[in-house]
């Protein structure tokens, strides 16, 4: 819904953009035409109110919808107004804009406490500490990329597959073995050294599947970059490199 | 100097973040939160009687040395990085509502702003400036929100004190008066004893966000260097 289109009838949007929600965009009415707020003429300004927003659909429903909601409260309080006072029944009967008026002046409270924010935050960054001119990047390891080709690995893993099968007595019944728990064992492991040959990892097993899964759980981890599979020739040993400073589940801050 | 300085000097020299008095008296057995801000208040005569660029800034209860805020252009221009991103207008205003109402929960900050705020706290979250402190009664337990010590960082505050406070604000919520301007500027006596944070003269400066803007006020018990 960012509205970044220059011209024609969607400038109008980028100008609804400006404003934070209904609440800003009624108060810039009030303040810019110098509106006494405890005396708001309701029944202008929900027209003007109005007119602001055609269109404000395209600024997606949520956005839009917090624009409505203060549409149609005006147009409740307007039509208060225009209702004759029953005058004996509520001596003290309240302004129908009571309501509307306290919030906008508490809002207009928080957005002058966020501009003193803002002042604060501009100055405060004037000032660097350590830290500000950023460190030397860390050596070797945590730069390695996979740069193996998938053959490779393969052939590694299938290698010292062969070389670990233990003398098999008797088969036991073959049981799933969960890639999550391969990936836990990485990660214990990867915690505690800062790097471990993949080797070690699955002899204790014996097992082709559990061969298969811990090298899958290391592919893994590699594309999430939480690790890094260096190999120094073909068919040598697959070393897996701790990555400084990645936390294990580096995968979805999609959000900002 | 002392010993009891330059023990002092070594660690906050060392560190990328505030340390308090406490942390830092757990460094020798020397030490004890006296000791500490005495060396504090040495080390800050001594950096301003020697010009160093550098000065101890009072931050979210603790102590961090930093740059001088005349060498900013210096240090902009030799940064490689892009400077931390500074807060957009929601998450200010939305900072602000916590600030002084907290712990407050999403649904009062949101009738507050009168728009949704979901993303806003979640990223204010994820930046570690508030924090869930709990959870309240009503209906559904929503979660409570807080500031954090983070949050004191980022504005340079030496706590929630330095937050302008609303009677120095224009007042609007009550009848709207000429804005006041506080009794007492602390800005008055910036001697030595002045271990201002960098951001307290924005919060004294409370007049008026114009006034603000018009100056940006560094003075922070900083000496007039060159």
């Amino acid at each position: 819904m960012e509205a970044s289109v220059a011209a024609g009838e969607d400038a109008f949007i980028v100008e609804l953009d400006r404003f934070h929600g209904p609440l800003d965009l009624l108060l810039h009415l009030i303040r810019e035409q110098d509106i006494d707020i405890f005396d708001i003429p309701i029944a202008r300004i929900t027209e003007q109110f109005l007119r602001a927003i055609e269109g404000v659909e395209r600024l997606g429903l949520d956005r839009a919808g917090d624009f409505l909601e203060m549409a149609a409260m005006l147009i409740r309080i307007k039509v208060r107004m225009l209702l004759p006072r029953r005058g004996d029944e509520e001596e003290e009967a309240e302004d129908p804009r009571a309501e509307l008026v306290r919030r906008l002046l508490e809002y207009e409270h928080f957005r002058e406490i966020a501009q003193h924010l803002e002042a604060a935050e501009r100055d405060r960054l004037r000032h660097a500490g350590r830290g500000y001119v950023p460190p030397r990047p860390e050596p070797a390891a945590a730069d390695a990329e996979l740069e193996l080709v998938w053959e490779d690995v393969w052939a590694a893993v299938l290698a010292f597959a062969e070389r670990t099968r233990p003398p098999a007595e008797h088969r036991v019944t073959p049981r799933l073995v969960p890639i999550e728990e391969k990936i836990a064992l990485i990660l214990d492991t990867l915690a505690q050294f800062a790097r471990i040959e993949l080797h070690r990892l699955v002899a204790p097993y014996g097992d082709r599947l559990h061969t298969v899964v811990t090298l899958m759980a290391s592919l893994e981890l590699a594309r999430r970059r939480a690790l890094a599979i260096r190999q120094s020739e073909p068919f040598a040993a697959v070393w897996l490199y701790r990555r400084n400073g990645i936390a294990a589940n580096a995968e979805g801050d999609a959000d900002r | 100097m002392q010993k009891a300085t330059q023990i002092v000097e070594a660690l906050l020299f060392a560190s990328d973040a505030p340390l308090t008095a406490a942390d830092l008296a757990r460094a020798d057995a020397s030490l004890d939160e006296d000791v500490v801000e005495a060396a504090v208040r040495a080390l800050r005569i001594e950096y301003e009687r020697t010009g160093r660029a550098f000065d101890v800034y009072e931050l979210a209860g603790g102590y961090q040395i930093l740059t001088r805020p005349e060498f900013e252009p210096y240090l902009e221009r030799f940064a490689t990085v892009p400077r931390p991103a500074r807060l957009s207008a929601a998450a200010l205003e939305v900072l602000a509502i916590i600030a002084y109402r907290q712990p407050i929960g999403r649904a009062e900050i949101e009738e507050i702003r009168g728009v949704g705020s979901a993303g806003v706290l979640r990223t204010l979250q994820d930046r570690a400036l508030i924090d869930a402190v709990g959870r309240a009664e009503a209906l559904g337990r929503p979660l409570l929100y807080g500031t954090t010590d983070r949050f004191l960082e980022h504005f340079g505050f030496r706590s929630l004190e330095d937050l302008p406070r609303p009677e120095n604000l224009p007042v609007v919520l009550r009848e709207p008066a000429a804005p006041e301007v506080d009794a007492a500027p602390p800005e008055a006596d910036a001697a030595p004893d002045a271990g201002a944070a960098p951001a307290a003269d924005a919060a004294a400066d409370a007049a008026g966000p114009s006034e603000a803007d018009a100056v940006p006020a560094d003075a922070s018990g900083a000496p007039p260097a060159s």
